[in-house]
């Protein structure tokens, strides 16, 4: 088999061309529009980058980079945005999985189940965003309950008008849409589960939390490292729900990086050079969570 | 029959509750768990139903009386609004992103998958490795690219970035789907009855490959009803707007007050995607799973 799969392959290597029609639009394409930008984006970082004609953008080395690390906005923004990560990445994942164990052990209206708890992920952000901003307001349904139904609080809270009440609502907004994903890449998960596993289990004698923590999650961990990481990404992708939110606001207190590299890029008084770097920040940050996920989870591996 | 099923469930749950008990506080849980998702909405939903001087009245009402409640607000946006131009170059968007993406990933997808070219590690490594950086991050060189391409104020340069940012995710799940589910034996008959890598592309990857195809053809449908950033810096004109930032831009014209008018916008906007997972629900599982299980 592996013979003919190899003349298979020395064959094809005569009709090159042919490979490079299929393999080269993409390739183009990819480049064009993504690999140019970026590399542009990265050298941009180290120049006082000038916007338009007759503008001469000089290099100016590291300085974006000191003068991102130095200004106590970028700071808080990337505080912020650690703030979501840390908050809305577990606790998404924790809510997605318990509703789909749930779910995974009934029988009738998990398809109705599966289609309300998603619904928030089909819905856009922008839309959720501008609900939640209604529900937060002062007068708005979260202070009623708050204050006249259970009574926890005596003062309605201008719940986006100071920064970590704002970065709160921010974040339950954030894991009210993200639940619904969750739920339903774990239940594939869980449905991929061979019922073997917990006939011996059960066999074994372990009860169901036993189950649930030395067959079940060993099994899943594939999803729940692609979830991590897919929602680590996601958090730091973070710009239509502040935009939305709080547009920054107050005093740039609830800034994300995006929305203040956004901020920069666009408003009068920002900086290209400093958007890039701040940009080339994020990316680092990204990149480092994931290879870090996947030294830890490859270590737990071979153990 | 009965009886020896029960047994084997029995097995199965070989704990001291009862099986009807343990169900009926899933059923209670997830019930109860669907109030958080449900109340928002209908929240939503009511509020559209309200005349804007009614919105703000304290307390707010989650259920107000049938007399409270008009249709006037929906009646505004559809007659005075652009409505239907914004849904439909959503819809434009969305239909050329969805096409670009899927001709160009599944191509790209076939190419890492199983053709011989060399250094396809590395580049199919930078093409993943796109994916760990924000989508807002090269904003900058790419509004520079739009202009030089004249394509700011235009729905091709949403088009075009949308596609050139979906590409990454839909070629990894692709090359997956490609590489688990299509024999290799397959191709190798095509060649053998003097097929080339075209027809086996054609004849072979692409129907084989459908059911992933559909898969990242919804996810990166959905895109252009999602994403804001882009396409607000893009979109400067209001009869080439697209959901998102009609919607954004609707808010702020309106003093950020008018919520009647605002949230019967949302629920109509809401409309079409509703449909369009019902219609493809098990779909959006295959996609979703598909690449969870292969991370």
């Amino acid at each position: 088999m592996e013979a003919i799969a190899k003349s298979f392959k020395k064959k094809f290597r005569k009709v090159d061309w042919r490979i490079y029609v299929i393999f080269l639009p993409g390739i183009l394409y990819v480049s064009t529009f993504t690999f140019y930008p970026l590399i542009k984006m990265m050298v941009m970082s180290f120049f006082d980058w000038r916007i338009g004609y007759q503008q001469v953008s000089t290099f100016v080395g590291l300085e974006n980079y000191i003068k991102v690390i130095s200004d106590p906005i970028a700071r808080m923004a990337i505080v912020n945005t650690l703030a979501y990560a840390v908050i809305t990445v577990p606790m998404q994942m924790i809510i997605g999985l318990f509703i789909a164990v749930l779910i995974h052990g009934i029988r009738r209206f998990t398809v109705s189940f599966r289609l309300a708890y998603y619904l928030p992920v089909i819905t856009s952000w922008v839309v959720v965003a501008l609900l939640f901003r209604y529900i937060y307001s002062n007068a708005g349904l979260l202070n009623y309950f708050l204050v006249d139904q259970i009574g926890i609080i005596k003062e309605p809270i201008g719940w986006l008008s100071t920064r970590w009440p704002a970065l709160f609502a921010a974040m339950l907004l954030g894991i009210w849409k993200g639940v619904g994903w969750n739920m339903i890449i774990f239940l594939a998960a869980l449905q991929a589960v061979p019922k073997v596993y917990y006939e011996a289990a059960s066999i074994m004698g372990l009860n169901k939390r036993q189950q649930f923590f030395r067959v079940t999650l060993p099994s899943i961990r594939g999803t729940v490292i692609f979830a991590f990481i897919m929602l680590c990404i996601g958090a730091f992708n973070t710009y239509t729900p502040i935009a939305v939110l709080t547009a920054g606001n107050p005093a740039h207190q609830t800034e994300v990086v995006l929305t203040w590299m956004y901020y920069q890029t666009f408003s009068t008084s920002g900086k290209v050079g400093y958007a890039a770097a701040l940009s080339v920040l994020v990316t680092i940050m990204i990149v480092t969570i994931t290879v870090f996920t996947f030294i830890v989870s490859s270590k737990r591996r071979g153990k | 029959m009965k009886n020896k099923k029960r047994r084997t469930l029995q097995v199965y749950f070989k704990s001291e509750h009862n099986i009807d008990l343990s169900k009926v506080i899933r059923y209670v849980v997830l019930t109860a768990g669907l109030l958080f998702t449900i109340v928002p909405m209908g929240y939503m939903l009511i509020s559209s139903l309200k005349d804007n001087d009614k919105i703000f009245s304290y307390p707010p009402k989650l259920f107000p009386k049938l007399a409270e409640l008009s249709t006037g607000n929906y009646s505004y946006i559809l007659l005075n609004e652009n409505f239907f131009r914004y849904l439909l170059n959503t819809l434009f968007v969305a239909t050329m992103t969805v096409l670009i993406a899927a001709f160009l990933s599944s191509m790209l997808a076939y190419s890492f998958a199983r053709l011989k070219i060399p250094g396809k590690k590395i580049i199919f490594g930078m093409i993943i490795s796109v994916m760990l950086v924000p989508g807002l991050a090269a904003i900058i060189p790419q509004f520079e690219l739009a202009v030089k391409f004249g394509l700011h104020n235009s729905l091709w340069g949403v088009i075009l970035f949308y596609s050139a940012w979906v590409i990454p995710f839909s070629t990894f799940l692709l090359k997956g789907y490609i590489e688990d589910n299509i024999p290799i034996e397959l191709e190798e008959a095509t060649y053998i009855d003097g097929g080339s890598v075209f027809s086996i592309y054609r004849y072979v990857i692409l129907p084989l490959a459908s059911p992933a195809i559909a898969a990242v053809s919804i996810l990166n449908f959905l895109f252009p009803f999602e994403e804001l950033g882009w396409s607000q810096a893009i979109l400067k004109t209001d009869e080439i707007r697209t959901m998102p930032v009609a919607i954004t831009m609707f808010f702020q014209a309106h003093n950020r007050t008018d919520w009647g008018y605002v949230f019967a916008m949302t629920v109509l906007s809401m409309v079409p995607v509703v449909i369009f997972y019902l219609m493809l629900q098990k779909y959006f599982v295959t996609g979703l799973s598909s690449g969870a299980t292969k991370g």
